[in-house]
C-alpha cells in the first residue's frame, strides 16, 4: 500500500529533478514525461481502490470500480504525447541553430541574437 | 429566445471556431493556396464574427436569471462535463475576439501568414470560451493545455532562434506546473466524489477539520499554476522572451488576452471554498509589487519590444491586485464589487492598448531596422519611406502611450482612477500610484524613436526598399485606436453594463463627475510631471548607472522553477 505510493513519489522527484537539474533539454523533456507519468499512475492507484468490481454494469455487480479517474488518465495522456511532441520539435530547432543540446550553451550563444 | 435554443446557442463560440480551423486544415491539405486564402476568411467569419453575433442574442436571459447550464453530449447531469455560461463568459470572449480580429487582419501583411496560423487562432479562441465556461475541474485543466500549446506554437512562429527558445522554457514550466494541478484536481476528487464546482464546494463545507488542511494544500496547488499563466512576480520570468521574440500580432494577442483569461477563470476557483480567502491577500501585494517591479524593469531596457514586454507585467501587476483584493474584501460589499468591476475594466482597456503599442512599435522597428531604443530614430521617416501616406503609426502609437499613461480622455485614465478609487489609503495604492509614474517616464523613452533623426551616428534607412501595402495594418490599427478612445469616453454608458454582467451590485454613478473630480485630474497631472522627474533621473549618470544593472538581469531556466517553488512557499507560509 504504502510501498507503492512511495515509489511514485520517488519517480515524481527523479522527473522533477530532470527537469531543472538535466542540462540536456532532450532530458528535461524525458522529465517532464516522467512527472506526468507519475501523476497518471498515481490517479489510476488510487482510483482503483474507489470500488472493488470491474466497472461492467451487469447482474449482481453493484461494488463497481470508480471509473472517472481512469477515463480522465486517458485524456491526461493524450495532452502528454502533445506537450512532448511539441518540445521535442523545439528542441530540434534549437538543436539545428545552435548545434548544441545543453541548455546552458543554447542560452550563451543565443545572446546575441536580436 | 426559447431555453432550448439558448442552450445550443451557448456553446457556438467553442464549436464553431473549431468548425472553421478544421476548415482551413483541410482546405491546405487538399486545394491551391489561392483557395485556402478564402477558407481562411471563411474560419474568421464562422468562427469570431458569428459566435460573438449569436451570444449578443443570449444577453435578455442572462439578465433574467444570470447563467444558462449545459451538460456536453446530453449525458446525464453528474456524468457528463457541464458548462455554465454566464456574464463573465460573455465578456471574456467578447475580449478574446476584439483583440483576436485586429490582430488577424495585422497578420494578413505582417506574417505569419499561413493558414495554420488562422486556424491555431480559432483554436485558442475555442479555447478560451471553454476555459471561460467549463464547470469542471479536469476540464478547466484540459482547456488550459490547449489554450497553452497553442500559444506556445504561436510563440516559436516568431523568426528568431529565441522565439523557440521561449516557446521551450514557457512549456516546460507551464505544463510541469499543470502537473501539480492535476495533483490538486486528484486530491479535490478523493474527498468530494467529484469534478463539479458546485458539488465541490458543496461537500467542501462539509468537512472535519482534519481535512482542511489538505483541501488548502489541493487549493494552493491549483491556484499557483493558473497564476503562472498570468504572470505574476516571481512567475513571470517565462514572460519576457515570449513577448519580445514572437510575432507582433502574436505579442498582441499573448499580452492583451492570454494573461487575463486564466485570472478572472480563477474566480470560479476562489468560489469553491472560504478557505481560498485566505490567498487572496498575499496576491494582492504581489500583483502591487508586481506591478512597481515590472515598470523598473521595462525602463531599464533598452530593446523596444522587451520593454512593452515588461510593462505587461507591469500592468497584470494592477489588474490582479485589484482582483485579489476584491476576493478579499468580498464580491458582495460594495468596494469589493467595485474593485472587480475596474479589475476587469483596466484588463479590457489594457488589452486595447497594449495589443495597439505592440503592432506600432512592432512595424516602427521593422522598418527602422533595429529594436534599440537609443539607436533608432525617426522611425515615422523610415516608415514613410515603405510607402506610408499618412504618419497613422505614429498617431496610433501615441493614442496608446497617452492611454497607457493614464492621459483624458483615453481609456486608461478611466481604468486606473476607478481600480485605484476603492484601493485608497492601503499599501498598494501607494505602489500603483508610484508605478503609474514610472509609466509615463517609460512611455517617454520608447516615444523618442519617433523623433528626428539629428546627428549621422543615428541609424539610417536605405532609400531602395519595396514598398509595402499598409491598408490593413491601419485598418487593424484604426479598430484599436478608436476603441481606446471609445471605451474611455462612452465608458459611463459601458459600466454598467459591465456591472450587470458581471453579476455584482454597485450603486456607484460612473459619470463624468466621479472621473473628473479635481481631487484625481490633479492626480494625474503630479503623476505626468513624476513621471517625466523620473525619466530625467534615468538619463542621469546615477539613474543610467542603476538601470544598466538592472537590464544585465536576464533568468536563467532553472529560475522559472525557483520562482515556482517560490510562489508555493510564500503562499503556503501566508496560511499556516
Amino acid at each position: 500500500m504504502t510501498i507503492e505510493r512511495i515509489l511514485i513519489f520517488l519517480l515524481f522527484l527523479v522527473g522533477f529533478s530532470a527537469i531543472v537539474g538535466a542540462k540536456n533539454i532532450i532530458k528535461k523533456v524525458f522529465g517532464l514525461n516522467l512527472i506526468n507519468s507519475s501523476v497518471v499512475l498515481l490517479f489510476i492507484l488510487e482510483g482503483s481502490r474507489i470500488g472493488s468490481q470491474a466497472p461492467i454494469i451487469g447482474e449482481g455487480v453493484t461494488d463497481i470500480v470508480d471509473p472517472i479517474p481512469q477515463a480522465l488518465m486517458l485524456t491526461a495522456i493524450v495532452i502528454g504525447v502533445c506537450v512532448t511532441a511539441l518540445a521535442l520539435a523545439l528542441s530540434v530547432r534549437l538543436y539545428k541553430a545552435t548545434n548544441s543540446l545543453e541548455i546552458d550553451t543554447i542560452q550563451e550563444r543565443l545572446k546575441g541574437e536580436h | 429566445m426559447e431555453l432550448s435554443t439558448a442552450r445550443t446557442l451557448f456553446l457556438s463560440p467553442i464549436y464553431l471556431p473549431l468548425l472553421g480551423a478544421a476548415l482551413i486544415l483541410l482546405s491546405r491539405s487538399f486545394f491551391p493556396i489561392r483557395i485556402t486564402k478564402v477558407f481562411e476568411y471563411l474560419g474568421i467569419l464562422i468562427g469570431l464574427i458569428i459566435p460573438l453575433v449569436l451570444i449578443f442574442q443570449l444577453v435578455p436571459i442572462l439578465s433574467e436569471q444570470g447563467s444558462i447550464e449545459g451538460i456536453i453530449g446530453s449525458y446525464e447531469s453528474g456524468i457528463g462535463i457541464s458548462y455554465r455560461f454566464d456574464g463573465l463568459s460573455l465578456l471574456l470572449i467578447l475580449l478574446a475576439d476584439i483583440i483576436t480580429f485586429p490582430a488577424w487582419i495585422f497578420s494578413r501583411t505582417e506574417g505569419p501568414k499561413q493558414g495554420s496560423f488562422t486556424a491555431l487562432l480559432l483554436i485558442q479562441n475555442a479555447s478560451i470560451a471553454a476555459i471561460s465556461m467549463t464547470n469542471d475541474l479536469f476540464n478547466l485543466f484540459v482547456c488550459l493545455e490547449i489554450m497553452g500549446v497553442a500559444a506556445y506554437v504561436l510563440i516559436a512562429e516568431g523568426k528568431a532562434t529565441k522565439a523557440a527558445y521561449a516557446a521551450y522554457s514557457y512549456l516546460m514550466a507551464s505544463s510541469s506546473a499543470m502537473v501539480f494541478f492535476l495533483l490538486g484536481t486528484f486530491v479535490l476528487y478523493r474527498l468530494t466524489g467529484s469534478l463539479n464546482y458546485e458539488i465541490i464546494s458543496q461537500k467542501l463545507t462539509m468537512l472535519d477539520d482534519q481535512n482542511k488542511i489538505l483541501v488548502q494544500i489541493a487549493l494552493l496547488l491549483i491556484i499557483v499554476p493558473i497564476l503562472l499563466r498570468v504572470a505574476v512576480m516571481p512567475l513571470s520570468l517565462w514572460l519576457v522572451d515570449a513577448h519580445s521574440k514572437a510575432p507582433h500580432a502574436v505579442s498582441a494577442l499573448l499580452s492583451g488576452v492570454l494573461l487575463k483569461v486564466p485570472l478572472f477563470a480563477l474566480i470560479r476557483v476562489f468560489a469553491l471554498s472560504p478557505l481560498t480567502h485566505a490567498y487572496a491577500l498575499p496576491i494582492s501585494y504581489a500583483g502591487a509589487a508586481t506591478a512597481l517591479i515590472g515598470v523598473l524593469f521595462a525602463l531599464a531596457q533598452s530593446d523596444a519590444k522587451k520593454l512593452l514586454a515588461y510593462h505587461s507585467i507591469s500592468q497584470i501587476g494592477y489588474i490582479v491586485s485589484a482582483w485579489a483584493l476584491s476576493l478579499h474584501i468580498g464580491l458582495d460589499t460594495k468596494a469589493g464589487a467595485l474593485l472587480l468591476v475596474a479589475s476587469f475594466f483596466h484588463a479590457f482597456s489594457h488589452a486595447l492598448f497594449k495589443a495597439l503599442l505592440f503592432m506600432t512599435v512592432g512595424k516602427a522597428t521593422d522598418a527602422g531596422k533595429t529594436r534599440d531604443v537609443y539607436r533608432l530614430r525617426g522611425a515615422n521617416k523610415a516608415l514613410k519611406q515603405l510607402g506610408e501616406r499618412s504618419p497613422l503609426t505614429m498617431i496610433s502609437f501615441f493614442v496608446g502611450a497617452l492611454s497607457i499613461s493614464a492621459i483624458p480622455p483615453f481609456n486608461g485614465y478611466y481604468s486606473k482612477i476607478l481600480l485605484t478609487y476603492s484601493m485608497k489609503g492601503s499599501l498598494q495604492y501607494t505602489l500603483l500610484t508610484i508605478a503609474a509614474a514610472g509609466t509615463v517616464a517609460s512611455f517617454i523613452k520608447i516615444g523618442r524613436i519617433f523623433l528626428p533623426q539629428k546627428d549621422k551616428k543615428a541609424v539610417l534607412v536605405p532609400e531602395e526598399e519595396k514598398k509595402q501595402n499598409f491598408t490593413g495594418v491601419h485598418i487593424s490599427y484604426l479598430l484599436l485606436a478608436l476603441a481606446c478612445i471609445a471605451t474611455g469616453i462612452f465608458s459611463a454608458k459601458l459600466l454598467p453594463f459591465v456591472v450587470n454582467l458581471l453579476g455584482v451590485y454597485t450603486s456607484t454613478n460612473f459619470g463624468s463627475a466621479f472621473f473628473f473630480s479635481s481631487s484625481n485630474l490633479i492626480k494625474s497631472a503630479i503623476t505626468v510631471g513624476a513621471g517625466i522627474l523620473v525619466f530625467i533621473i534615468a538619463i542621469l549618470k546615477p539613474g543610467q548607472w542603476v538601470l544598466h544593472h538592472i537590464a544585465r538581469f536576464e533568468g536563467s531556466f532553472v529560475d522559472l522553477f525557483l520562482g515556482f517553488a517560490l510562489a508555493i512557499g510564500a503562499l503556503a507560509y501566508f496560511i499556516i
